[in-house]
Parts: C-alpha cells; sequence; structure tokens
C-alpha cells in the first residue's frame, strides 16, 4: 500500500483493490468513508442525535456545536444516528462492455462498479436498510432480494462475485423486468456505463420513478473513454456489437470528447427532467468521493 | 523555364510518396477494443468533412512540398525582364564578331579602337556558361570555336589586322551558325567601329530568332590614308581616301605624300608631292625622273604624314623599267597630231626612240610588227581597215558606232583611263580568243562595251586619240596612257597585282626572271572611318528587327536578355518553408 492518507475511500481504486477481495476494500471504504461523514449520507430519512466529540481537521462547519463553542470556547462536532426501514435496490450492469479498462492499470468498469455497489450496500445496511441487488447484462443474471437480517451483505457480495461477465446490453428490458421485483417503494441505485439507448432505458427508470421509488443513476466512464487516445491510425471495435471504426485519434480527439461532453449532458438533462439523481463517475475516482456525491 | 542540373528533377517521382504512404498507413491499422464506439461514429460523422478537407489539404501540401524541394534542387530558371546585365540565362549560341581590321587600329580619344571592342567582346565571352556554344569571329572571318578560356585567351592576343572584314557577310554566316545551334538562345554579338563601307554591302539575312547586337560606333575622326599607287612611265599617281569626321573646313589642308622608290639600293629616287586633303577619290600624281631609272622591277613606297590610322599611311608598290620602245605613227598622220605629239615628248624624255617596233597607225595594221591600231578617221574606211586586221589573224574589229560615255579601266594598269570622257567610238566586236594570237584581252570599256582591247601583239581602240572622240588627248594622263601603250601594254608586260594584306611586295619569277608582282595592302574602304548610322547599321545586319546597334552600357544590359533567367530556387526554398510550416500547422491542429 503507497504512502499517503489512511482512509481507503479516499486513495486510487486500483490501489485499494489490490487490498484483497470486495468484502475487504467495501469495508475498509465504508469505515474511512464512515468516519468523514457525520450523518446518513441519505437525507430525507428518520436522525437522531446520539452525542459530541471532538473536532477534527476537515469535519464540516454545518455540524459544530456552536452553543458548547460559546459556552467553553471549545470545537465539538454533533454525531447522529439513523433510524430508517428504507428498501434499497442495487442494480449493476454486468454487461460486456462493463469488461473494460483503458489500461490494465486500471479497474475494468465492472469491477468498479462491484466494489462501489458492496460499499453501498454496506453502508445501507448498517443502517438497517433493507438492501438488495440485481445484476443485468440483456438479461437479469442475479437477483438478491432486499433484506435487513444478517448475512444479507454477504449474500450480496456473493451475487455480485457469481455474475460473469455478460455479451450485450438492452438494459431497458432488464429493468422493466425489475419494476416488478421492486414492489415496494424505496431507493433504487443503477450503475452502469450507460452505453445502450438512452430513450428505452430513460422509459424504464421514468417507469421506476413514478411508482415513487428514488432513483439514483451513477453513470461510469473510464477516462480512456473520456478522452480519446491511440495510435495515429486504429481500428476501435464496440466488444459488444463487434461494429468498428478506422479513425486517427489525434485527428477526432476533439470532436469525441464534444460528443462525451453533449452525451453526458444529454444524460444529466434528461435523468434531472424526471427527478433521477445522475452522477458521471470515471473509474479513477477514489470511491469514497463517489459515495460522497450521494450526501 | 529550364533547369541547371535538370536531373534531379528525377526527384519529382518522390511527390507520389505521400499519397502512397496515405494509402498504405489506411491498409493495416491495428484493432483495439473500445465500448463507447457509438461516441466515436457519431463524432466522425460530425468531422467527416472537416477530415476529408484536413487530408486533402494535407495531401496537397505534402505533395507541394516534395515538389518544390524538387525544383529548388534542379535550380530552375525563369525568364525575367528589365533592364540589368546581371543574372543567368538559357544556354545560347553565340558567335562574337570582333573587327580587328585595319579600321580598328585608329585611336580615338587616346585610346585604341580595338582596345575598346576588345572589352566588350572579353566581357560578351566572360558572361558565357559552360552550356552555352560560342565562336568567335575576327577579320579574317575563321570561325573558332573552344572553351571560354582559349576564346578569351585569343581575344586577348588579338592585334589589328591587315583584313577587311564585311560586317554584313560576316553576320549572315554567324546568324546561320547560329541558327543551326539546337539551343534556345541564339545571339550574334557584332565588336566594331561599324565604318559605312563595312556595311554598305547589302543586307543580312538573319533568321527569326536569331538576335544580332552591335556595339555602337565611337567618336568619328579624321584620316587620310593611301588608297592605291601606281607607278606609270614619268609619274606615279597615288590614290587617296579617308574621311573628314564631319569637320566644316571649307578648303581641306594640303596632303604631303613622300615617294621613294628603290629603296637601299643604288638609284633610290624621292619624290614630294602635295595632294588635296581628305576628300575620297583624290589623286596626287608625281612626276618621276625615269631616265635615272635601270631597267628592271623597282619597289617604292608612297607615304602620308602620320595620322589617327598609321595602317593607310604607307603603301609600297612596284614598277618594272623596261628599255624604250621604238616606236613609230603611220605616215601621213594617219594616228593623228595628238599621238605624233605624244610620242616626241616620250622621244625627249627617253621614253622611246624612232623605229619600227612599234607602230601606231589610223586603221591599217602592219604585217611583223607590234600594232597599235586607231580607227580610221575615214567612216567609209572602217571595212578596208576590218579586213587589213581580219588578214593579220585578228578577230576584232570596228562594228557600228557606239554611245558617248565614261572611260572605265578594267586593267592592264591604266587607270589614268577612269572616267575620261568618250564622244565618239565605234563598237569592238570580236569572239576574243584567236588561236594564232593567243587570249584577248579588254583593257577598259565604255558603257559596258570593249574600248581597248589587245590581241596578241596588236591593241585595237574605239575611238581615235583625237579631242574629237575623247577627252583623253587634253588630259594629264594622256601622255603616261600613250608610254603605257608602246612600253608595255602593247608588249604583253606583266601587271603589277594589287592584293589585301600586310604591306609588302611580292614577286612571280619564272625561272630567272621576274615575271609579275602583287603588291599587298589594306582595302582602300578602310581609310574612310565614317560610321554608319545605327538605322543603317541595324537594318544592313539583319533588319531593324533583328539587329540593334547599342551603346556600351546598354549592349552590356542587352546581351542574353533575350534568354535572361534567374535562379528562383531560394525563392522556392522560402516556399518550402511556408509549405512546412503550413503543414505543421494543419497536421497539429486537431479541429
Amino acid at each position: 500500500m503507497p504512502p499517503g492518507p489512511q482512509r481507503l475511500d479516499l486513495l486510487d481504486p486500483a490501489d485499494v483493490a489490490r487490498l484483497g477481495g470486495i468484502e475487504i476494500v467495501a469495508e475498509g471504504v465504508v469505515e474511512g468513508f464512515l468516519a468523514g461523514v457525520h450523518r446518513s449520507p441519505f437525507r430525507g430519512f428518520s436522525v437522531e442525535f446520539t452525542e459530541h466529540r471532538a473536532y477534527q481537521p476537515g469535519d464540516e462547519l454545518r455540524y459544530l456545536d456552536w452553543r458548547i463553542l460559546g459556552r467553553s470556547d471549545r470545537l465539538f462536532v454533533k454525531q447522529f444516528e439513523e433510524e430508517t426501514n428504507l428498501r434499497s435496490m442495487i442494480l449493476v450492469d454486468a454487461s460486456r462492455s462493463m469488461a473494460w479498462h483503458g489500461t490494465p492499470e486500471r479497474l475494468t468498469k465492472r469491477a468498479y462498479a462491484d466494489r462501489l455497489a458492496a460499499a453501498l450496500a454496506l453502508i445501507l445496511l448498517r443502517q438497517r436498510d433493507a438492501t438488495g441487488l440485481v445484476t443485468f447484462d440483456e438479461q437479469v443474471r442475479q437477483v438478491v432480494p432486499a433484506r435487513v437480517k444478517t448475512g444479507q451483505w454477504s449474500r450480496i457480495v456473493r451475487g455480485l462475485l457469481e455474475t460473469p461477465d455478460g455479451q450485450g446490453t438492452a438494459a431497458h428490458a432488464a429493468l422493466q423486468r425489475l419494476t416488478a421485483l421492486l414492489a415496494r417503494r424505496g431507493m433504487v441505485i443503477l450503475l452502469s456505463d450507460l452505453l445502450f439507448d438512452r430513450e428505452l432505458a430513460l422509459t424504464a427508470l421514468r417507469y421506476l420513478r413514478h411508482r415513487g421509488h428514488q432513483v439514483i443513476v451513477f453513470h461510469l466512464m473510464d477516462p480512456a473513454e473520456v478522452e480519446l487516445s491511440g495510435p495515429p491510425e486504429v481500428r476501435f471495435r464496440d466488444p459488444e456489437s463487434s461494429v468498428s471504426v478506422v479513425v486517427r485519434p489525434r485527428e477526432l480527439a476533439r470532436a469525441y470528447a464534444d460528443t462525451v461532453r453533449r452525451e453526458v449532458a444529454a444524460w444529466r438533462k434528461a435523468c434531472r427532467r424526471h427527478g433521477i439523481a445522475y452522477h458521471h463517475v470515471q473509474t479513477d475516482l477514489p470511491f469514497g468521493m463517489a459515495l460522497r456525491l450521494l450526501t | 523555364m529550364s533547369f541547371i542540373h535538370p536531373l534531379a528533377l528525377l526527384g519529382l517521382a518522390a511527390a507520389a510518396i505521400p499519397a502512397l504512404l496515405h494509402l498504405l498507413q489506411r491498409r493495416v491499422p491495428p484493432e483495439i477494443d473500445f465500448p463507447p464506439v457509438r461516441y466515436l461514429s457519431a463524432a466522425e460523422r460530425e468531422s467527416a468533412r472537416r477530415l476529408r478537407l484536413r487530408h486533402l489539404l494535407l495531401l496537397i501540401l505534402r505533395t507541394a512540398l516534395i515538389v518544390v524541394i524538387v525544383l529548388a534542387a534542379a535550380r530552375p530558371l525563369v525568364r525575367v525582364t528589365g533592364v540589368g546585365g546581371g543574372g543567368a540565362h538559357e544556354p545560347t549560341a553565340l558567335v562574337v564578331i570582333l573587327d580587328n581590321s585595319p579600321s580598328s587600329g585608329a585611336v580615338v580619344d587616346g585610346r585604341l579602337v580595338l582596345d575598346r571592342l576588345r572589352v566588350a567582346a572579353h566581357s560578351s565571352i566572360g558572361r558565357t556558361t559552360s552550356a552555352d556554344r560560342v565562336w568567335l569571329m575576327l577579320s579574317d572571318g575563321v570561325l573558332r570555336g573552344g572553351t571560354r578560356e582559349a576564346l578569351l585567351a585569343t581575344i586577348d592576343s588579338t592585334r589589328s589586322g591587315w583584313q577587311r572584314l564585311d560586317l554584313v557577310q560576316a553576320v549572315e554566316r554567324a546568324a546561320r551558325l547560329v541558327e543551326a545551334q539546337p539551343l534556345p538562345g541564339r545571339e550574334v554579338h557584332v565588336l566594331s567601329d561599324l565604318q559605312n563601307t563595312a556595311v554598305a554591302t547589302g543586307r543580312a539575312t538573319v533568321a527569326r530568332g536569331v538576335r544580332v547586337l552591335a556595339t555602337a560606333p565611337g567618336r568619328a575622326v579624321a584620316n587620310r590614308g593611301i588608297a592605291a599607287v601606281s607607278v606609270s612611265e614619268g609619274a606615279a599617281v597615288i590614290s587617296l581616301r579617308g574621311s573628314s569626321a564631319g569637320s566644316d573646313e571649307p578648303v581641306p589642308p594640303p596632303v604631303p605624300v613622300t615617294i621613294r622608290i628603290g629603296a637601299g639600293r643604288r638609284g633610290e629616287v624621292a619624290a614630294r608631292g602635295l595632294g588635296t586633303g581628305g576628300v575620297s577619290g583624290a589623286a596626287v600624281t608625281v612626276s618621276l625622273p625615269a631616265q635615272t631609272l635601270a631597267p628592271g622591277w623597282w619597289m617604292g613606297e608612297a607615304q602620308l604624314e602620320p595620322d589617327e590610322l598609321r595602317a593607310d599611311d604607307r603603301r609600297p608598290f612596284a614598277w618594272r623599267v623596261a628599255p624604250p620602245a621604238r616606236v613609230m605613227a603611220t605616215p601621213g598622220g594617219g594616228a593623228g597630231s595628238f599621238v605624233a605629239a605624244a610620242l616626241a615628248v616620250l622621244q625627249d624624255g627617253r621614253r622611246i626612240a624612232p623605229g619600227r617596233d612599234v607602230v601606231i597607225s589610223g586603221g591599217e595594221p602592219l604585217a611583223g610588227a607590234r600594232a597599235i591600231v586607231l580607227p580610221p578617221e575615214d567612216p567609209a574606211l572602217v571595212g578596208q581597215a576590218n579586213r587589213a586586221l581580219e588578214s593579220r589573224g585578228v578577230l576584232w574589229s570596228w562594228g557600228q558606232p557606239g554611245t558617248p560615255g565614261p572611260v572605265v579601266a578594267s586593267g592592264g594598269g591604266v587607270p589614268m583611263l577612269n572616267g575620261v570622257q568618250v564622244v565618239k567610238r565605234y563598237q569592238l566586236q570580236g569572239a576574243g580568243t584567236s588561236g594564232e594570237q593567243g587570249a584577248a584581252e579588254i583593257l577598259a570599256t565604255v558603257n559596258g562595251e570593249p574600248w581597248l582591247v589587245r590581241a596578241g601583239n596588236v591593241v585595237l581602240l574605239g575611238s581615235r586619240l583625237d579631242t574629237a572622240w575623247t577627252a583623253l588627248p587634253a588630259s594629264p594622263g594622256f601622255v603616261p596612257f600613250v608610254d603605257a601603250l608602246v612600253n608595255r601594254i602593247v608588249a604583253g608586260a606583266a601587271e603589277v597585282d594589287q592584293a589585301e594584306g600586310a604591306p609588302r611586295v611580292e614577286f612571280q619569277t619564272r625561272g630567272s626572271d621576274t615575271i609579275a608582282a602583287t603588291v599587298y595592302g589594306p582595302d582602300a574602304r578602310e581609310s574612310d572611318l565614317t560610321p554608319a548610322t545605327p538605322a543603317n547599321a541595324s537594318a544592313a545586319l539583319g533588319g531593324r528587327d533583328r539587329a540593334e546597334v547599342l551603346d556600351a552600357d546598354r549592349f552590356a544590359a542587352e546581351r542574353f536578355s533575350g534568354t535572361r533567367r534567374a535562379d528562383i530556387s531560394g525563392a522556392l526554398l522560402v516556399l518550402a518553408l511556408l509549405l512546412a510550416a503550413a503543414e505543421l500547422g494543419v497536421a497539429t491542429r486537431t479541429r
């Protein structure tokens, strides 16, 4: 482990992944993450004050107890304990395009999504939320129903591990099936590279939203997918559809970057219009930073 | 456009390299998995037009860059306009005519004319390159080829010669030579004092595409020269020729002429006379004390006071002194009183003696003697006289009366006859040859018809030597003419030939006898230094559209101007740099 900050949630994801399996990584990330937050990241749910602790650099000032500061001239921050019965379902895209990384030094999008999903599940379970998992590619591959009982996190992790890399992505079909599985109102977190038809996928997500779910989308991209690079001339092939195109990356880099920016902006705009939280995450973003997007 | 290194143009094949690389590179690109191909496709669709234009622009720029670099390596020469003698020129066939005729030895403003011409010739040949073909022609008319250095050396060693150069013929020959050369440029440079007499013989035929450039003549100078010296019995006639340089002197100063005969041998004779100065065609007759000269061949020399042109200030001559002929005129005055008087003078001067070797008659030749026959005074006796001639074997006869006119001497050493008016004459008719008499010789004509003829030992005249027939008896040349008739012409004595060359006398011998002499000297026309006007000169040297007469500065500027080229390789390299910069800009620009 390289020298630097001890909080695993702020380390490079690839470096963190080298520590061990999904469980170890997720637990380490969640420990570090929770040390930096003072309340549930998921606002809108019931929370109770539990105790004070001394202020540490980096703590958010909004949790500073101003009364104690006024009386004793010492810095304390307030800590809370959630009381919730949220039902959360984490959807992980396991299509073939997710099994790609720009360089071997980085996690694939799927590996990143698995670890992020495990961390999310651990956080949710620790705050006694019923949490489940669905993995899908062209069809739903694994379903772990939302529970809060002991051993649920292990089941979720096993579900992630037992889902192989898929072939294609027909997300809207899988999402439509999920609407039947998510009968009770809750929170749906989608981890995907969103390389599928936007309108069809949005139709399914809109339906979930219409059913009263809180929908959060993590749009995962490898940094190499954001900035085009490569040999002077190269044939790029889509691993899912086998469609290929010959380009000169240096010539097309700016136009490609513009296209990606427009695509991200289009997703963000469409999600906002339908009340869906959208987060664009590159796979070199520390897990803690990705989790913090939820706060 | 031409090129200094045309072989470098083979490098133009390299212009295909960008296109080939473009095609080859597109064949086997590496293949990489890349999930967001849909984004790539969209970006490419949006940029397709711009990329095609960019690719095309890059291809054009790179190809042009190679082409420009190759062209620069080939050192292209392009035609340029404007005044200026510098720069390169296309391969040119050049003939430099350096007129080193005797007139080039004139001193003008303290400098030899030839020196000025030589500098210009040096400059013309010095401007040539190894791609040019160059010849040098001097006044001998020989076209000299060779390397530039060899020709320059020839120019440096050239001195004024003794041969006249007919510029019209010289330019025509030179133009034919350069016109036959397969080179882009064809020029003839005429470096001459452009004497009027040198361009007065017609007009040179110059083919289209041949440029004739001539240097303008310098300042005209006055000159007097000895055109010819003829020595007859008792007198030397010195013909003068020259130019006045446009002086307005109403009466030219007299010209002193010195004659020396037999220089360096016993009996040397010197005489002086005064001639009319500076007038072409003037003649000075100097009486010679002939009785002091022993029989035989004599050489002499006529001299003028030195002037700007020394080559024509002295001229040698040769003269044969024979024993006095024994002469008689037919009794009864058939030859006329003027002939009798002339014979009396000659006898007094011991040029002739009484005798019957030569008989002068009025129509009836005497058998067994050399005869000088005049037509009979009575027309009725012409037939009888013709029969007498025929009986002697002479095939010439008197015919119908001829038209009046001046006498033109055509040989035989009778220059005193030139221009003498004949008012009455008979046409001399005859085959001109006789097996017995040998070849007939026409010594003088009137209006193109024979007037004085020698056939064997008989001499016939078309007119009687009487003032009613001709003005000759009243002219100063009458006695010398009669002297020549009786002492030389009727005896068939050899003439003295004139030839062009360094002044000298050469004798021809037969056995131990000297039978003839040739006197060498410069052509008399060289003495006339009057320059031709530029218009006349350019018209004579090929026409005004082909030939130009230019002053020294313009001559230097116009040389090779028809084929002058500028080396634009430097500009091409600058263009190549600009193209490279443009290529770099387009290639590194990503959108």
